[in-house]
């Protein structure tokens, strides 16, 4: 079982990033580290961090929502590399533009998994992942350390004020 | 602010390994298989030195067990310091400006002397 | 369920109900502030608990302890027995983890709670409970009350919020080294301290109005933390005087350091 946690003004600084308009891009994308907590019979991801990826360092591309360049992905792999002292991984960010649980698109199941096993590749004892939030939600993909599948997380929580819980209802 | 090197270099003669754990404002340094003196059952514990002043104690070794020896001392303090329950017997160390070495062989002479 | 269960706190907000139950509520300590925290957090709804005491019922607690009954105290009920029952009562869905120990002694599964209620006796305790809440990220609400003094004596008390990110209990002028020191020259010894119901219940009813405010938002004040202190004398709760010079961050908990911690070998 993983849980997810982080706080009210992490959250706000990353919904408030994500939600910019881009000049070309259809969405906007983000960099969250974030280090293990060990659970009675499970692992608890806390989120430490938002990296808002530079309008320019975006590529054109329009048949995926967003696509980042080399720059934003060299940003990450560092990210990953600096935070192997801490156990501190790297999870990529997006927003889907309306409420409720939120699911991982077709590009997103292409397009991820090879960036993981890069951060995976430098911060092996890290957790590394994606988020996908939306506006009233959040759900996360954990890979866990030296794990290749990854694993959904069971709850969002963000420890703010208001508090939230975003669960994963299994359908 | 890190502490000088040669002095946790000299730490590193009393235990297996010498780390920095840093919780609310402190930097703990965590000695793992701390050689105890002589008497001392275990042998060898680890330790966390905290060189600073807390609680009402101008510095203070903790152990990760409580550590029976020749004299009976008073094990008052229990603690919970990163993530890990600790434990410390009531025992003031009063030096000027002693290096860490210095600091830590004061703590463990309060196993050997009486009071 | 009938609809009309919360029908009179419906002014919480419209999904304030679902909210309540999501979340996940700690409580250490069922003893005269713990119990009566309990007992408002299953009215009010919440559906997910973390419960810890080690204790049994005793005579001594009956002039405080929500729940108990003067057979409790000759059959040395637990105390989380009391807890549950008044829990289950109330919510019988409630998910209950409950503990009869120190939270130290079983740590990991505090960490799923997004609110600790600490119902606890010393400066140590509190200290460590708030070092446990910021590494995991848990919004922490401390009460506790005292008596001292004579002629007459004086109650006081209070209710904090310490909060992932805002100021901790050391910024608001509420733990000191000097308190943590003169507690441990007392070996960290607090005695039968005098305790009654009703100071207990006005200190446990503002701790589950901050939690309710957490969850709900119904108040729309962001509140990101709370230094409330108690003049049980004057019947009066209001802000701490420490806050009116309240830095802005907090210097001794750092943002980045959450999680299990890492050691750093040198």
């Amino acid at each position: 079982m993983i849980k997810i946690k982080l706080t009210g003004a992490l959250h706000a600084e990353m919904l408030q990033d994500l939600k910019r308009p881009h000049p070309f891009a259809a969405e906007r994308v983000g960099f969250v580290t974030g280090r293990i907590g060990t659970l009675a019979g499970g692992q608890l991801i806390l989120l430490t961090g938002y990296h808002a990826i530079p309008d320019h360092e975006y590529l054109k591309d329009h048949k995926v929502g967003a696509r980042i360049g080399s720059e934003a992905i060299t940003w990450a792999m560092q990210a990953a590399y600096h935070g192997r002292g801490k156990r501190e991984g790297v999870f990529h960010i997006h927003l889907h533009g309306h409420r409720g649980q939120t699911g991982m698109s077709g590009t997103d199941s292409r397009e991820i998994p090879p960036m993981i096993s890069g951060f995976q590749s430098v911060g092996r004892e890290a957790p590394h992942g994606i988020i996908i939030l939306s506006l009233d939600h959040g759900s996360t993909w954990v890979w866990l350390p030296h794990n290749k599948e990854p694993v959904q997380a069971a709850s969002v929580s963000v420890i703010g004020a208001p508090i939230g819980v975003f669960e994963r209802s299994i359908k | 602010m890190p502490y000088p090197k040669e002095q946790t270099d000299e730490l590193k003669g009393y235990c297996k390994k010498v780390s920095v754990l840093p919780e609310a404002g402190v930097e703990f340094l965590y000695l793992e298989e701390l050689r105890l003196p002589v008497g001392c059952t275990p042998a060898v514990c680890d330790a966390l030195l905290c060189p600073v002043a807390k609680d009402g104690y101008p510095s203070r070794l903790f152990f990760a067990a409580q550590v029976s020896s020749q004299f009976a001392r008073n094990w008052n303090g229990t603690v919970r310091i990163g993530e890990k329950n600790w434990f410390a017997f009531s025992w003031k160390v009063d030096l000027v400006s002693p290096t860490l070495a210095q600091l830590l062989v004061a703590h463990l002479n309060g196993f050997a002397k009486e009071k | 369920m009938s609809p009309d269960r919360y029908s009179r706190q419906s002014f919480l907000g419209a999904d304030a109900e679902e909210r309540i139950a999501r979340c996940t509520v700690a409580v250490l300590g069922l003893g005269g502030g713990g119990s009566h925290v309990v007992q408002q957090l299953a009215h009010i709804g919440f559906q997910n608990y973390i419960i810890y005491d080690g204790d049994h019922v005793e005579e001594s607690n009956l002039n405080r302890l929500v729940g108990a009954r003067a057979v409790d105290a000759l059959a040395e009920t637990p105390k989380l027995h009391l807890a549950k029952m008044m829990i289950y009562g109330l919510q019988p869905r409630a998910r209950i983890q409950a503990f009869a120990c120190k939270w130290q002694e079983n740590p990991e599964p505090l960490r799923e709670s997004q609110i600790v209620i600490g119902c606890v006796d010393t400066y140590k305790g509190r200290e460590e409970l708030e070092i446990a809440c910021r590494r995991y990220l848990m919004h922490y609400i401390d009460i506790g009350m005292d008596v001292h003094g004579k002629q007459p004596p004086v109650i006081g008390g209070q209710v904090i919020l310490s909060s992932p990110g805002g100021v901790c209990m050391r910024c608001m002028g509420f733990l000191t080294d000097e308190k943590l020191a003169q507690e441990a020259a007392r070996y960290g010894d607090v005695g039968g301290r005098p305790q009654v119901i009703w100071p207990n219940g006005v200190l446990a009813s503002t701790a589950v109005g901050l939690a309710v405010e957490l969850v709900s938002n119904w108040t729309h004040k962001d509140r990101s933390h709370a230094y409330l202190v108690y003049d049980g004398n004057a019947g009066t709760v209001q802000d701490s005087h420490t806050l009116r010079k309240l830095k802005v961050n907090c210097d001794h908990y750092s943002s980045m350091n959450v999680g299990d911690p890492v050691l750093v070998e040198l």
